[in-house]
């Protein structure tokens, strides 16, 4: 649906968006995601036709971006960072102007616009002016507006900040619901977001591409190992070395005392080469020979989290 | 052509939904009555010329401040990358922006055909002569709104797109004040591409085509200009 090759954009001498090649599937939500300042507003304004391409170039359900821009802007919906609109028209009026550009005949933009107002829970708002309405309101004004038109491929900047948690709940939950039909790019600096919200995530720092999958590809590309927590009550030390015997690769390293309720046990942190459960195992018997009673012991993905902090801070330290 | 009449209709919801629109209508309404009420009972004759003479001086004031937020407001709001990304192009966004505010100010013009039709039940008027003064101030308040649609697309602000348009027309009321002292090449030049002395020569009640060709041109310039300003996000 979205096909990136070597997408670039400069301001002037500084580049803002380099050599970005990536291609979204039909009916899959992706999320593009980066610190601030990573490229992703410029990514999407290049993709919108609100910005050409400084070199590169992206077909949007075939369409390339330079032959036909028009067409290409009538199968998008897009909703800018902050959700702008008008702030002096009531939501009815907006959604009228919005249908009416896109040249929507009267009578199905009446009845999509009903739609909307149930889809996007505008229903109580219909009639009041923008300026009036909480952030978390203007921004389903600017979803419904997107959706109005019905379009196949749905560009979302950033459409969760400035909300509020249950807001937060509310716009995700719309997000999934579209993208069980629709291609969606969705960008954000939230990564529990992406990661409940999104099927692939592409995550971009200085403009470049530095990482695209699943979440959990590419946490476990990163981990390449497996990691395990265990609370035990008696001496890690003993724990550690008994468990050295059998893995002798094995990572030990003694946290912070745990638990407030007992008070003589030790929290600690296990890393191994290769992924998969023997690391649990080994952990068990190793308790079980020292005679260590097991308090506690969890396995631990890397999170989208770890994955971002890693991808985009590596070459900064 | 849907997408334009889409934001005309837009831009009149929004001036007939909040109070600036009547604000400005009203004072301007107060002031071109004033002046027209001014000299009628002075000189007792029933003609409109003091009307007409004293226009320019209304329009360079309240012009700028009909057309301000055209294209300010929407690229201060984030809005203007709404409409860049909705399937119109720039020249239909410059071209419904234009006619919205022109729109407005034909409202404002039409509001002072009372005069005349007050002046008929007084004395004879000479039909013909205020029907060209009309179309005259019509094609200069197309110029002008031009002009200030470019002064918007200049800034993101919408006080600076004001004083930026009465800093415009107020130049070309100087140069059509000053031009007296001036060469009479420049002089000749400034006939040509003043918008003002073509309105004073309409004035008299004879319609040159020449006049009008240049009025509209002039409005043409100015929507290019702001047409290019807007573009210019591109080259950056």
């Amino acid at each position: 649906m979205i096909h990136s090759e070597a997408l670039s954009r400069y301001y002037g001498n500084t580049p803002a968006v380099r050599d970005l090649s990536f291609h979204v599937k039909r009916g899959e939500v992706m999320g593009l995601l980066g610190p601030n300042g990573a490229g992703k507003s410029t990514t999407m304004r290049m993709l919108t036709c609100y910005l050409p391409p400084s070199s590169g170039t992206a077909t949007i359900d075939g369409i390339s971006l330079d032959d036909d821009s028009v067409t290409i802007r009538r199968r998008i919906g897009y909703l800018p960072e902050n959700a702008p609109s008008y702030n002096d028209m009531y939501v009815t009026s907006y959604l009228q102007f919005t249908g009416r550009m896109h040249r929507m005949p009267t009578a199905t933009l009446n009845d999509r616009i009903g739609e909307m107002g149930q889809v996007c829970g505008l229903t109580t708002v219909m009639h009041r002016r923008i300026s009036e309405l909480s952030k978390g309101f203007k921004q389903r004004v600017g979803l419904a507006a997107a959706i109005l038109h019905d379009p196949e491929c749905l560009i979302l900047d950033e459409p969760t900040t400035g909300l509020d948690p249950n807001q937060i709940v509310e716009i995700r939950q719309l997000i999934r619901d579209l993208g069980k039909k629709k291609t969606v790019l969705l960008s954000s600096h939230v990564l529990s977001e992406v990661e409940v919200v999104c099927d692939r995530v592409m995550i971009i720092d200085k403009g470049q591409l530095v990482g695209l999958g699943t979440s959990s590809e590419l946490a476990n590309r990163l981990q390449g190992g497996s990691r395990v927590d265990v609370v035990i009550r008696g001496d890690a030390e003993t724990l550690l070395k008994m468990l050295e015997k059998t893995l002798p690769d094995v990572e030990g390293e003694v946290l912070d005392v745990a638990g407030r309720d007992v008070t003589d046990s030790s929290r600690l942190r296990l890393r191994y080469t290769s992924s998969g459960t023997a690391l649990a195992e080994a952990a068990f018997h190793a308790a079980v020979a020292c005679g260590c009673t097991l308090l506690e012991m969890r396995r631990e993905q890397a999170s989208l989290e770890d994955v971002f902090h890693r991808l985009t801070q590596d070459d900064r330290t | 052509m849907r997408p334009v009449f889409a934001l005309i209709w837009k831009e009149w919801r929004i001036a007939v939904d909040t109070p600036l629109g009547y604000v400005i209508t009203v004072a301007f309404l107060l002031a071109s009555g004033f002046f027209f009420g001014d000299r009628l009972f002075l000189t007792g004759q029933a003609e409109m010329r003091s009307f007409f003479s004293i226009l320019p001086v209304l329009l360079m004031f309240f012009i700028p401040a009909v057309s301000m937020r055209a294209l300010a407001e929407e690229k201060r709001g984030g809005t203007f990358e709404l409409l860049a990304t909705l399937p119109v192009s720039t020249m239909q966004i410059i071209a419904g922006k234009y006619v919205a505010v022109l729109l407005q100010m034909t409202v404002l013009l039409g509001f002072t055909l009372l005069y005349p039709l007050t002046l008929a039940t007084l004395g004879n008027i000479d039909g013909g002569q205020i029907a060209a003064s009309y179309l005259a101030a019509w094609l200069l308040i197309a110029v002008y709104v031009a002009a200030c649609i470019f002064a918007s697309s200049l800034t993101n602000n919408a006080v600076v797109a004001y004083v930026l348009g009465f800093s415009m027309l107020l130049a070309v009321f100087l140069l059509a004040q000053a031009a007296p002292l001036l060469s009479p090449a420049m002089q000749n030049f400034l006939y040509v591409i003043s918008p003002l002395a073509h309105y004073q020569s309409m004035l008299r009640g004879v319609v040159y085509m020449e006049d009008v060709v240049l009025l509209l041109s002039l409005c043409w310039v100015f929507l290019v200009a702001a047409h290019f300003q807007l573009e210019r996000r591109r080259w950056m």
